[in-house]
């Protein structure tokens, strides 16, 4: 069944798609899917939202007005909260704390655990070790973890940093060390190695590029996930600490007036689900298109 | 053990079986149909054994699969009939369809790993093949342990309640076979159904087939890319290119007269047994087999056709009788040639690979010699506890690569063959014995003597796919091998160059990624990059055996060019006897880790020692139909374990004169040969060497 011609061969390509670095090609043809775009334009708007937020409304997070408690009118589309403070406002400056945590410390996450998964480089004996070493992380739900975090620092934007870059490590580790035990047995690298390539030149120029598929998705997988561990901790009190809003602390504070304003709530949580569906659905389609044969 | 077999007299033929007519299959996408299936009408009478064979792309497979209606989206039979038994089966509800699936019709698949369910007894999957079509329990478990019996598996009362994994790879094909036989089909469809297996294995399964085909009475189709299958087993062949059916007619008359230019030049390209052209170029066929995204708009061989004339550029030709009853071809140019094309002129060369003279310096030196090497593979895998005992796959091996010869290696999967190979350049850790590299001992792997062998011997692998990393271009991948040898700037891009031009592709696709190149083309890239670091040995461990057919003689001719240019010495590992024929001065045989015959090319084949060198020849399929009535040597059972190998004469478990054939000979299983001299003067591994002769 190999030799089916379910796809055409790329031999009939024109010159020009030829001299394409075919990682390049493969990850914009995943923007340009439905999913690709509609996650993408969700993530733009975001973006946008979060990094004009200043210049919308430079009175900040902080302005109070007469009246506390509303429910979602023309005025504060989100509402007012407990302090007469617009939610919309504070919801979009929570979008500035959510963004800037994940996108520094998930592609931190990612590359300090893609190094660390490769030690088995160095030596296959600290390789083992630093495998096991991640495995322990696992053993820490990230909410266990970031309690203990909180313990030893103080809530806040560090230990949400840290929370999050831990919590990726152990996946991070293992794709890299999974990619470099995989291609050990390629046949491009035991090429490269009868032609007398080292060990670090294998890594940096074959079994590297070759993982990064992985390790782009994995890494849009751990915005989600890291979001929700901002979101997850502050529920609980543990994030970032008032009056500084962000998503997880405007929605711990929508609970608690739940009686009381019923869509205090909602406002929030939709910025959340929107993150969240938003690097979901960029995640898919680089997974379907890196995966495409 | 031995016997010889031929065809049974072609029954009457009065209705087709199954009959195909202007049959066309495509898969549709945005960028438009590709045309696998274009045009393709045959017969099948009852008793047949028809063999449809093509290369990958040729349409073959899509052929049967569309046949029984198995196409997966976006796959979708276009035009046609096929017709079975007075109905159109193209047009059956899928209901109808399903029930003549398998009960009239059965499918083999190629390989037998996946085509078992692992979590299920084999009597149970042959049982579920007939209760499906409405058999009681019991009936089809007393029937499947007669099928078992039938299908050569031994013990069958036993063997019916082991799991998949619990039989070889040759025994599960017989389970296939088995289950596929069930429900007593008229028609057997099976694609490729030996390909997978070793030639020993292959032997056994081609002879199966056969004797199912007179003991049952039923039609085979047999989907192959081996001529040799072919002439071994069928009755009928239809010879597919670029889609379409280019020649069809008995086996008898497309062998001995093709009146095709490309099943003519298909047959002339390839290396055989009794090679008398060592050290001539084969007549390869220049090009690389149609696109089948973008078919040419004429005949689909026109391109590499050395007939082709205007008219074959601009539409397709017609399958038009030529030759004798049944015989036709679609060429307007031989079906003009009426007493046939003169094939005989010699096919032109494709401008890189014109060869020189062999004239290899007599007593070269030994630019690469092994002695009594071992290699374990089972210790490598160490638990926390206990370390695995040792599984010496390579176990006491000596031999030699001379400046300008090659040395062939042959043996089957797990012979210890690819360990041996790549024991040598470090990739395999070296338990025992020595290696010597242009006469400096490097067994013992470290830094200064990697940095030697990797200097003097490189490595060709096996698939041209695999052996390139996708996401280099071509110059990069040339580079990182030039940069050993201190060539930067300008000298290097000369030499990339250069490379390029010496193994016939064109310097501008330097800049090109590894998926813009047909096989053949990376196999060039893979040879170029072995060259690059100018060594004076080259391993080709398999290097034609996952290319196309017409694309093999080009690579093998491109290999000796450079043998001859460069005065390399080649260790040439292949399981295809014919191939080791033609490039080989010397040959090494390989059985279970040991080297169990050692000689001159010439003569190991015209007169093997070891028993299982003529096993190995006579097991051998071969493109001719006059060589259908030799005397074949089918070997009994599988290959042993190399973890637990038998004792005293690894052989003895299988050989037709050891103490199988005969309990007398207790020396076998308490002696372990050694490779010594025989009286005829050749080395051989046997006790009784020289004992069983090949007949021609």
């Amino acid at each position: 069944m190999a030799d089916l011609p379910l796809a055409p061969s790329d031999v009939a390509l024109p010159e020009a798609r030829r001299r394409l670095n075919p990682t390049l090609v493969r990850y914009l043809s995943a923007l340009r899917t439905p999913k690709g775009v509609v996650g993408l334009s969700i993530l733009v708007l975001m973006g946008l939202a979060a990094l004009l937020a200043p210049v919308l409304f430079p009175g900040g997070y902080d302005q109070q007005g007469p009246q506390a408690l509303t429910g979602m009118s023309g005025k504060h589309i989100f509402g007012v909260d407990e302090f007469g403070r617009d939610i919309f406002v504070r919801s979009l400056y929570g979008l500035r704390i959510d963004l800037s945590l994940i996108l520094t410390a998930v592609p931190l996450s990612m590359a300090v655990g893609t190094l660390l998964g490769l030690s088995g480089v160095i030596s296959e004996r600290l390789g083992a070790a630093v495998q096991r070493l991640l495995d322990v992380v696992i053993g820490f739900p990230g909410l266990i973890l970031g309690i203990c975090l909180v313990a030893i620092l103080q809530p806040g934007w560090p230990a949400l940093f840290l929370t999050i870059l831990i919590s990726g490590l152990p996946t991070a580790g293992r794709l890299a060390r999974g990619a470099w035990l995989a291609q050990q047995s390629r046949e491009y690298v035991l090429a490269a190695r009868v032609l007398g390539v080292s060990r670090w030149q294998l890594l940096v120029r074959h079994v590297l590029p070759n993982a990064m598929d992985a390790i782009v998705v994995n890494g849009a997988v751990w915005m989600v996930v890291g979001v929700y561990i901002e979101a997850g901790l502050s529920i609980v009190g543990l994030g970032v600490q008032p009056p500084t809003p962000s998503l997880g602390v405007l929605l711990n504070n929508g609970l608690r007036f739940v009686t009381q304003s019923p869509t205090y709530i909602v406002g929030p949580a939709l910025l959340l689900l929107l993150v969240s569906v938003g690097f979901s659905l960029l995640s898919d389609a680089l997974n379907e298109a890196v995966n495409r044969r | 053990m031995t016997s010889t077999e031929s065809p049974a007299p072609v029954m009457a033929k009065d209705a087709p079986l199954l009959r195909v007519e202007g049959l066309r299959t495509e898969f549709r996408s945005k960028k438009g149909g590709i045309k696998a299936v274009n045009d393709v009408s045959f017969d099948i009478y009852p008793g047949d054994v028809l063999g449809i064979v093509g290369e990958s792309g040729s349409g073959k497979s899509v052929t049967a699969r569309s046949i029984m209606r198995m196409l997966r989206p976006p796959g979708e039979v276009v035009a046609g009939s096929v017709r079975f038994g007075g109905e159109d089966l193209l047009t059956l509800p899928e209901r109808e369809m399903r029930r003549r699936r398998g009960s009239k019709v059965a499918l083999v698949f190629q390989d037998p790993q996946s085509a078992l369910n692992p979590v299920m007894k084999v009597g149970d999957q042959i049982v579920e093949a007939m209760t499906v079509h409405g058999v009681g329990k019991q009936a089809a478990r007393e029937r499947a342990s007669d099928l078992l019996e039938q299908v050569g598996i031994p013990d069958v009362q036993t063997k019916i309640d082991h799991y998949p994994h619990q039989f070889s790879g040759g025994m599960r094909q017989r389970v296939v076979i088995a289950i596929a036989l069930a429900n007593d089909p008229a028609l057997l469809i099976a694609d490729e159904p030996t390909t997978a297996l070793d030639v020993t294995i292959q032997a056994q399964i081609l002879r199966l087939l056969a004797r199912l085909r007179t003991e049952l009475g039923i039609a085979i189709a047999i989907i192959t890319h081996d001529m040799g299958v072919v002439a071994e087993l069928c009755t009928d062949v239809v010879v597919m290119y670029g889609g379409r059916t280019v020649e069809k007619g008995t086996v008898e008359q497309v062998f001995e007269q093709p009146r095709h230019p490309y099943t003519a030049a298909l047959l002339a390209a390839m290396p055989r047994l009794d090679d008398d052209r060592t050290g001539r170029s084969l007549p390869a066929i220049p090009g690389a087999p149609p696109d089948p995204a973008a078919p040419p708009p004429g005949c689909p061989f026109a391109p590499r056709c050395r007939f082709t004339e205007e008219a074959c550029e601009q539409e397709p030709p017609a399958l038009l009788q030529i030759g004798g009853a049944g015989q036709a071809a679609a060429c307007f140019v031989a079906q003009r040639a009426a007493g046939g094309l003169d094939f005989s002129a010699p096919v032109r060369d494709e401008p890189a690979t014109t060869t020189g003279t062999p004239a290899a310096p007599p007593a070269a030196e030994a630019v690469l010699e092994v002695r009594d090497l071992r290699v374990d593979v089972g210790s490598r895998r160490r638990g926390l506890f206990h370390r695995e005992p040792p599984v010496y796959a390579v176990d006491s091996v000596s031999l030699s690569v001379h400046a300008g010869r090659t040395l062939g290696l042959v043996g089957e999967s797990g012979c210890g063959k690819s360990t041996l190979s790549r024991s040598i350049v470090g990739i395999n850790r070296v338990a025992g014995g020595s290696i010597l590299v242009d006469g400096a001992d490097v067994s013992a792997m470290g830094e200064q003597e990697l940095t030697r062998v990797r200097s003097s011997v490189q490595y060709l692998f096996q698939d041209p796919y695999a052996s390139l990393n996708p996401r280099r271009t071509i110059r990069q991948s040339l580079a990182e091998a030039l940069a050993f040898r201190g060539i930067g700037g300008r000298a290097r891009e000369e030499a990339a160059r250069s490379l390029m031009t010496q193994v016939g592709l064109r310097a501008e696709h330097l800049d090109r990624y590894p998926h813009a190149f047909s096989g053949g083309q990376r196999q060039r890239i893979g040879i170029a990059r072995a060259l690059a670091r100018q060594p004076r040995t080259l391993i080709l461990d398999e290097p034609v055996s996952a290319l196309d057919m017409s694309i093999q003689a080009q690579i093998i001719n491109l290999l000796e060019k450079l043998q001859n240019e460069l005065g390399l010495g080649y260790l040439f590992i292949a399981h295809d006897l014919s191939v080791v024929r033609h490039l080989s001065d010397t040959v090494a045989v390989m059985y279970l880790g040991r080297i169990v015959e050692y000689g001159d090319a010439a003569e190991v084949y015209g007169n093997p020692q070891h028993p299982y060198t003529a096993a190995l020849l006579s097991s051998s399929p071969v493109p001719s139909v006059s060589a259908r009535s030799r005397e074949r040597i089918i070997l009994p059972g599988d290959l042993p374990s190399p973890a637990n190998p038998p004792t005293g004469c690894r052989f003895r478990t299988r050989c037709p004169i050891g103490p199988l054939a005969q309990p007398d000979r207790t020396i076998c299983t308490e002696v372990d040969p050694q490779l010594t001299l025989t009286a005829t003067g050749r080395r051989a591994a046997c006790h009784f060497a020289g004992e069983l002769a090949l007949q021609a």
